[in-house]
């Protein structure tokens, strides 16, 4: 019955979402409005509230245990902060909240991306190496890609960057196109799975 | 401490890059065919037309996303269209505003006549699918909380049908769903200012059609500064970009050198 009652409103609101996209009738256009607007939201916020307390309580616990101290603390804080910030001073314009946005969060997420710059160096020395032919095919195409994307492969040859479109638009996309196909074909098996109620992993199990 | 191999390639990056940036030369772009197909569909739409912008990226990739935004909104705001501006990941809401309110400025466009900006709505799914069905009903006060029926701009769009395309200006994957929910269910056209990371994700979809346009990356950022004939930062980045991407050619050259050196010998690496 735990698992029964779950399954069944799982079902009967896939199949109702389902029928929903697909309606023009009035009806079926308010009621899909309204569950936008008002349901799915409800479920986010819970979605949130979740999270939220999930955080809080990892970051609790090993503080409890001495671990990380000083990290720990900075994202309790940031935690507690951003939010009294923003339900006293609103989240616009020249707000504190907007500030420590533009001042703390952004120069900090950039930094952290432009690290990656820094790990292709160093693994492009490291690690592109043409072991096999197949490393070596990846290889040249690579080299090709980053000739044409920089200014440099025009002035090497008027060639170059027309054999790098054609890399990019014969087999990268069809690789990129098979792959989708999987991915769609994966996701609506998945899902009729679990309307019809076959797949239960959700369930915690499949001790149904 | 003792450096290594490593520590060497990162210093060597940083001092290629610094280097680039305060050489201050500009390489010349040629605009490739995508981007002068986003420039021709902004150039070819009539003067007034409303523009739904969506801001769907973090604050990480904003070096990349902010040249590319700003040369948009100036081709928008010259060519007097109206964009609507909106965001469905909550860190792309405030540097949204921050740069359509920039811009603005420089073109003299008044909020609520000339743009607005409606912020962010949770649960992107649910944000482009609930727009199709309603905008003031997902959006009933914009990002100030003015309520959507006082914003002069906005009387008459009520869906999709009301605007003339969405834009999504993305650093992952949030241009799939505007393809996948707004151009499959409403049939709304989509096009996208997306980091050179996802160029390839999106190659499928523009052949197809499903996308209408698409620019990416700092490159293209250079390229439409050059078609739209602003300068800024895309243009002002581009020779570090490419001296970074000899860099790295030369780096993996003399990797190579190496490992087949050391296998000559009978050694691995």
């Amino acid at each position: 019955m735990k698992r029964r009652v779950p399954q069944l409103v799982c079902g009967a609101f896939g199949l109702l979402l389902f029928a929903l996209y697909f309606s023009s009738h009035p009806g079926a256009r308010a009621l899909n409005g309204l569950i936008l607007n008002e349901y799915w939201q409800i479920i986010f916020g819970f979605a949130l509230l979740v999270g939220v307390l999930s955080f809080a309580k990892v970051n609790l616990k090993s503080i409890e245990r001495g671990e990380d101290l000083p990290y720990r603390i900075v994202s309790l804080l940031g935690l507690l902060i951003m939010p009294v910030l923003a339900v006293i001073w609103g989240i616009k314009g020249d707000s504190p909240f907007m500030w420590i946005f533009d001042n703390v969060q952004v120069p900090m997420q950039s930094t952290v991306f432009a690290l990656l710059a820094f790990f292709v160096a160093s693994a492009s020395y490291r690690g592109f190496r043409a072991r096999s032919v197949p490393a070596a095919i990846l290889l040249a195409s690579a080299l090709l890609t980053l000739l044409s994307r920089s200014d440099v492969g025009g002035f090497l040859s008027q060639h170059l960057p027309d054999i790098a479109d054609w890399v990019r638009n014969y087999p990268s996309m069809s690789a990129r196109r098979a792959i989708l196909i999987g991915i769609g074909l994966g996701s609506l098996t998945t899902s009729l799975r679990v309307i019809i109620g076959i797949e239960r992993t959700w369930l915690g199990g499949d001790r149904a | 401490m003792r450096l290594e191999a490593r520590h060497y390639t990162f210093i060597g990056l940083a001092v290629t890059v610094v280097a680039a940036m305060l050489v201050g030369f500009q390489p010349d772009v040629t605009p490739s065919p995508d981007t002068l197909r986003m420039y021709e569909y902004i150039d070819s739409l009539p003067e007034g037309s409303i523009v739904m912008l969506s801001f769907d990226h973090e604050a990480s990739s904003l070096p990349e996303i902010r040249p590319l935004a700003v040369a948009l909104l100036r081709h928008i705001y010259s060519k007097n269209l109206r964009p609507v501006g909106v965001a469905l990941l909550a860190e792309g809401t405030g540097v949204g505003y921050g740069l359509m309110r920039q811009v603005a400025r420089e073109y003299d466009k008044k909020y609520g006549e000339d743009y607005v900006y409606l912020g962010f709505r949770p649960q992107y799914i649910a944000a482009i699918l609930s727009m199709g069905e309603s905008v003031p009903a997902t959006f009933p006060e914009d990002y100030l909380g003015r309520p959507y029926t006082e914003l002069p701009m906005l009387v008459g769009v009520n869906t999709y049908d009301d605007v003339a395309g969405v834009i999504s200006v993305a650093d992952g994957s949030f241009t799939n769903h505007w393809i996948e929910y707004g151009h499959g269910r409403y049939g709304v056209r989509v096009s996208a200012f997306v980091t050179a990371a996802m160029v390839t994700t999106y190659d499928p979809y523009l052949a197809s059609g499903q996308l209408h346009a698409m620019v990416g990356g700092l490159r293209g950022a250079a390229e439409y500064e050059k078609l739209i004939g602003i300068g800024g930062s895309g243009a002002r980045g581009m020779l570090a970009q490419t001296c970074s991407h000899l860099y790295v050619i030369l780096l993996i050259i003399i990797g190579n050198v190496v490992y087949f050196r050391s296998r000559r010998k009978g050694g691995g690496v």
